[in-house]
């Protein structure tokens, strides 16, 4: 599904690479947390991912895309394939909850009445039936966060990557937002998680990779955030 | 569903940057209206030399004594001046005109002005030859055989002063497509920031759009129907300006020359005929600008 072979990523403006030699495969439907420390590259290896970024070295694929060497042109394929979260959800104000969701759609041509139909079951998955026509200002963080969940899921992506989705949010509600990204992991979606938070690794026991100084220094298959913390 | 939303896009862009907005339609429409002033100044001399090129005439003045005596032109140097021009090779025809009929051809002429000919005396028009030459260009030939002659007085050559009056109204054309250039310029970089700054203003948008996988056709069309759209504004402006100028204002400054028949007037038709390269280059400069900053200038 996704695999990387010996990535590495040196900035033009750094010394140090932010990824060196990474090496690491993630199976359909795997649920993944990606940890390490600010600077450890986490967001350079999701960047890779969704091609904001090219590799310095290796070779990046995901499903069928190799990403680092596809042309330009066909990008916008390979981001549609990819859902993504974030930890400032990222919701346009001037739009309402179906409106942000139906954007996602809109952009890349689907019809109109294809829309109508998908964004309230999406809605309905995480939970916010009823809250349609609110916009992002009325509701809660956590709320806000399952809008930009329904938004990166709603074109059923292959992949669904989440940089630090809880960040902005209480451990009660990160609780919430976990149970929904597990939901949709069942529905055979490949999830990776960007984090900090050690109590959710801790109580998911989920695959685990961790980052430090652009190296893997840790893949366990049912892991925990680290040791003594 | 993809062009509804797309001009939805274009729609709120144009309304979120207004006042950016109406300064490139302004901007445009001034640009736009020069350029159509200038092209209409261009018609009126190709209209004018078709109207004259028949019509040119080198008139043989004569003196004041033949003027007086000889009305009928039935003694010499008067017959004799009529037979040498006759014969002239590249003469057409010769026509004598006497004072009298001169003085009332002036008359004609100036109408519209009644102060000048109260002023105006018969004994002030010389009897003239209307000379038409098969090839208006070869005045000269006249100039040089006839003046100084006994009994003429001079010989005028209209070409030359109608050569100068092109050259007057061809330096006004310059100067108001000068113009028109500067004011494009000034279009093209106010485009430009507009749509840097639209860019900026949408940035969130653009960047999910980005992320969802929109393509580059469609995160960037907004941005450059925006400008076409302006610039389409801004030539139905110019358009209409040009209209209003006429009605209110060129055609008072001009009703005397034009009903003199001295210079054709501008028509609705003209500015009509001229409409049409105005959209022309007003879509193709919007487009391109707008094309060539969203390559260089934003990141989308």
């Amino acid at each position: 599904m996704i695999r990387l072979e010996h990535v590495s990523k040196v900035y033009k403006t750094s010394t140090r690479p932010a990824l060196d030699d990474v090496s690491v495969e993630m199976d359909k439907g795997e649920f993944v947390f990606l940890i390490g420390p600010s600077g450890s590259g986490k967001s350079t290896f999701l960047r890779l991912l969704l091609r904001e970024e090219v590799p310095t070295r290796g070779r990046v694929y995901v499903s069928n895309f190799d990403v680092a060497k596809m042309s330009r042109r066909r990008v916008p394929r390979l981001r549609q394939s990819i859902g993504c979260v974030f930890q400032d959800f990222r919701l346009l104000p001037s739009k309402t909850v179906a409106e942000n969701v139906a954007f996602a759609l809109e952009v890349i041509g689907k019809p109109k009445n294809t829309i109508v139909k998908v964004v309230p079951e999406v809605l309905q998955l995480v939970g916010l039936d009823g809250k349609a026509d609110r916009f992002p200002t009325e509701l809660s963080g956590g709320e806000q966060q399952r809008v930009a969940i329904a938004r990166a899921f709603v074109n059923r992506p292959l992949v669904l990557i989440a940089d630090e989705p809880t960040g902005n949010l209480d451990p009660d509600t990160s609780q919430d937002i976990m149970l929904l990204l597990e939901r949709i992991n069942r529905t055979g979606t490949t999830v990776i998680m960007a984090t900090h938070d050690h109590s959710i690794v801790d109580s998911m026991r989920r695959r685990v990779v961790e980052l430090s100084f652009g190296k893997v220094v840790r893949d366990d298959a049912r892991g925990v955030y680290g040791v003594g913390r | 569903m993809r062009t509804s939303f797309v001009f939805s896009e274009v729609v709120t862009g144009l309304r979120r940057n207004v006042t950016m907005t109406i300064a490139m339609i302004l901007t445009t429409a001034i640009s736009l209206g020069l350029l159509g002033g200038g092209l209409l100044v261009v018609r009126m001399v190709d209209k004018m030399q078709a109207n004259y090129a028949g019509k040119l005439e080198v008139a043989v003045m004569l003196t004041n004594d033949v003027s007086t005596n000889d009305k009928d032109c039935a003694s010499d140097p008067c017959k004799g001046l009529r037979s040498e021009l006759d014969q002239t090779s590249g003469v057409e025809s010769v026509v004598f005109e006497n004072r009298d009929k001169g003085f009332e051809r002036f008359k004609k002429i100036f109408e519209a002005q009644p102060e000048l000919l109260k002023l105006a005396r018969p004994e002030a028009i010389p009897a003239t030859f209307r000379v038409k030459l098969e090839d208006p260009e070869r005045t000269d030939i006249i100039k040089t055989a006839f003046s100084g002659k006994p009994g003429v007085k001079s010989v005028d050559d209209q070409g030359k002063f109608l050569e100068r009056f092109f050259e007057g109204l061809n330096g006004l054309r310059d100067i108001v497509l000068i113009l028109a250039l500067v004011q494009a310029f000034a279009a093209l970089l106010l485009i430009s920031n507009t749509i840097q700054v639209s860019a900026f203003t949408r940035r969130t948008e653009v960047g999910i759009m980005r992320l969802v996988g929109a393509t580059r056709w469609y995160t960037q069309l907004p941005f450059l129907i925006e400008a076409v759209v302006a610039g389409i504004i801004g030539s139905i402006a110019a358009v209409a300006g040009l209209v209003l100028a006429k009605a209110f204002f060129i055609d008072r400054i001009t009703r005397n020359l034009t009903e003199s028949g001295i210079i054709p007037p501008i028509g609705y038709l003209d500015i009509l005929l001229v409409s049409p390269w105005l959209f022309l280059v007003a879509i193709m400069i919007s487009a391109t600008t707008g094309y060539v900053t969203l390559r260089l200038y934003v990141r989308l």
